[in-house]
């Protein structure tokens, strides 16, 4: 999968951008604080059509702007070919269109372009709380399979339903969502597990292949039970009392985590931050096997400062996992050049103020 | 506040009628002869004067009750509950529908502050424990809040013995297959059944 051009203006401090994208794609350099990153997460928004960074709209306008525009050129095989992306900070609006069409739901508009992002803040997702890795497992199986992502919709809206009249002590009213959210739950659980069951194997093959030693584990902690509809009504019951006396429901995917363990235990109990990177950087190479054989085509990787932290011997085994399988897109970030594995022969491309240049003929501000 | 201000301020609250429309509605009506404008205030207090919900099912009426529940022909066994009087019109004229009808006013949503209170539950179960209702079938939208409200129906009815039916979902007649969206494709393989 490929870019040939992307367009913004009013996007972080990315004004008034025109960028040709290189066939390979392009390593972004720069000093810090001068929009690289802002780069990449101008390339990833037309993804899901929000911030790689979980910031608001609002926050990803530039500063002073009324809103922020954008759009992305596929390669010219491709349909739709051109997506766009607007917002306008008075009254949250934003637009999508595709070849200049708007469509119908957000799960009609994602797909089209499909990108995996390494950051650094990816630590979070084996140190930090379960929702990161929720959000984890919910990105990647939305952007694999639109039926997951409307199951998931509709059981977050049924669940702020039921919580809401569980808030206002009404449990009678609260149970007109149950069917809702055990069909939908059911989905969500099964999928899950069913993602969990198929990357296991890669992912700790993927560990290894990254330099780690002893065994790394990814097991889906949640109750499988409730894979099956059916088996909701009595989870209800059972948790009623709990449900009722706290205004908020207890049982479901929305508490379920992702158990990553190594040599049999909990992996951010026992590892060092090296393990923990290890870790995080096969989930996203999990998540970009993942949207490869769902689309059949390779997402483009986006990497932010992933080197930075890694000695000769892990930066080389990453290169290398990274440029596995068939060709696609890379854009790579960098403060500078002796901090890029050798072995990525990509254009660069100089980052200064929120504008783009060659390394040798910034663009003329 | 002028006149002119306080028209716009009105029609604004209309639904899908913005701040631009409303003041594009009011010079308009303005640039109109003077006896249309006057026409429409007629119009609009004789609508707010004379219309009020039939107290048999909700649906607006002008009389003491609506030509449907004043019906004597129509099937007093079969109930129809429908979210709004809007659907009302569009069931007679589409269907062959012979029975009554109850319309609830809206549907649950806790978010927003809709409770059954807030619904025409109670008169619901006053036409149901009249004994003259046989089967009710739920028309409410085939939308998260309008199959809670459904649910939640069902429940309440449980015990009283009539018969509960649910609208079914599926294709639409006429459609094409690949312009379908996909929830409704995937209800419809759901519910498929045997050719006869």
């Amino acid at each position: 999968m490929r870019a040939e051009r992307i367009v913004a203006r009013g996007f972080r401090n990315l004004r008034d951008l025109d960028l040709e994208l290189p066939p390979s794609g392009a390593v972004f350099l720069g000093p810090n604080g001068h929009g690289k990153t802002n780069l990449l997460e101008l390339l990833y928004y037309p993804v899901l059509y929000r911030s790689l960074r979980g910031a608001r709209d609002v926050d990803v306008t530039c500063h002073g702007e009324a809103g922020f525009e954008l759009a992305l050129t596929l390669r010219a095989e491709r349909t739709p070919r051109e997506l766009a992306a607007g917002f306008r900070c008075a009254g949250k609006r934003k637009r999508l269109t595709q070849d200049g069409v708007e469509p119908e739901r957000l799960s009609d508009a994602i797909g089209h372009w499909l990108a995996v992002a390494f950051l650094p803040t990816d630590l979070h997702l084996v140190q930090g709380p379960a929702s990161e890795r929720r959000q984890y497992l919910d990105r990647v199986l939305s952007l694999a399979d639109r039926a997951y992502l409307r199951a998931l919709s509709a059981y977050r809206r049924a669940l702020a339903q039921r919580n809401s009249a569980l808030r206002q002590r009404r449990p009678d009213l609260a149970g007109a969502w149950n069917p809702m959210l055990a069909r939908f739950g059911a989905e969500l659980v099964r999928r899950r597990m069913g993602w969990i069951a198929d990357h296991a194997e890669s992912f700790t093959a993927t560990c290894v292949a990254l330099g780690e030693l002893a065994e790394v584990t990814l097991r889906y902690r949640g109750d499988g039970a409730l894979a099956d509809e059916a088996a909701w009504p009595e989870a209800f019951a059972r948790a009623a009392n709990r449900d009722e006396a706290l205004g908020a429901t207890g049982t479901g995917p929305h508490r379920d985590d992702v158990d990553i363990r190594l040599g049999g235990r909990p992996l951010r109990e026992v590892g060092s931050t090296g393990q923990h990177r290890t870790a995080a950087v096969a989930l996203r190479l999990c998540e970009r096997e993942t949207l490869a054989a769902a689309s059949g085509t390779e997402p483009a990787l986006l990497l932010d400062d992933v080197f930075a932290e890694l000695d000769a011997g892990r930066q080389e085994r990453l290169a290398a996992a990274l440029q596995q399988g068939a060709a696609h897109q890379t854009f790579i970030t960098a403060p500078r050049e002796d901090e890029l594995p050798v072995d990525f022969h990509l254009e660069t491309l100089q980052v200064e103020n929120g504008r783009v240049g060659d390394a040798r003929h910034p663009q003329a501000v | 506040m002028g006149a002119i201000d306080d028209l716009v301020a009105e029609l604004a609250r209309l639904p899908g009628i913005g701040h631009k429309t409303a003041q594009r509605l009011t010079f308009h009506l303005l640039q109109q002869p003077r006896e249309r404008a006057e026409r429409l205030a007629a119009t609009l207090g004789a609508v707010a004067t004379r219309v009020h919900p039939c107290p048999e099912c909700g649906t607006f009426t002008e009389d003491a009750r609506c030509t449907v529940c004043d019906d004597p022909r129509r099937d007093a066994t079969l109930l129809c509950v429908v979210e709004e009087a809007s659907a009302v019109p569009v069931v007679e004229r589409a269907t062959g529908f012979r029975g009554r009808y109850l319309v609830l006013g809206g549907r649950l949503s806790p978010l927003e502050g809709v409770g059954p209170e807030q619904l025409r539950m109670a008169l619901l179960r006053r036409r149901v424990a009249s004994g003259e209702v046989r089967e009710v079938i739920l028309a409410t939208n085939p939308s998260l809040e309008g199959e809670a409200t459904a649910t939640y129906i069902h429940q309440l009815l449980d015990g009283t013995g009539v018969k509960v039916t649910r609208l079914a979902r599926g294709l639409p007649v006429g459609g094409d297959l690949e312009y379908i969206d996909g929830v409704t494709l995937s209800h419809a393989l759901d519910a498929r059944q045997e050719v006869p």
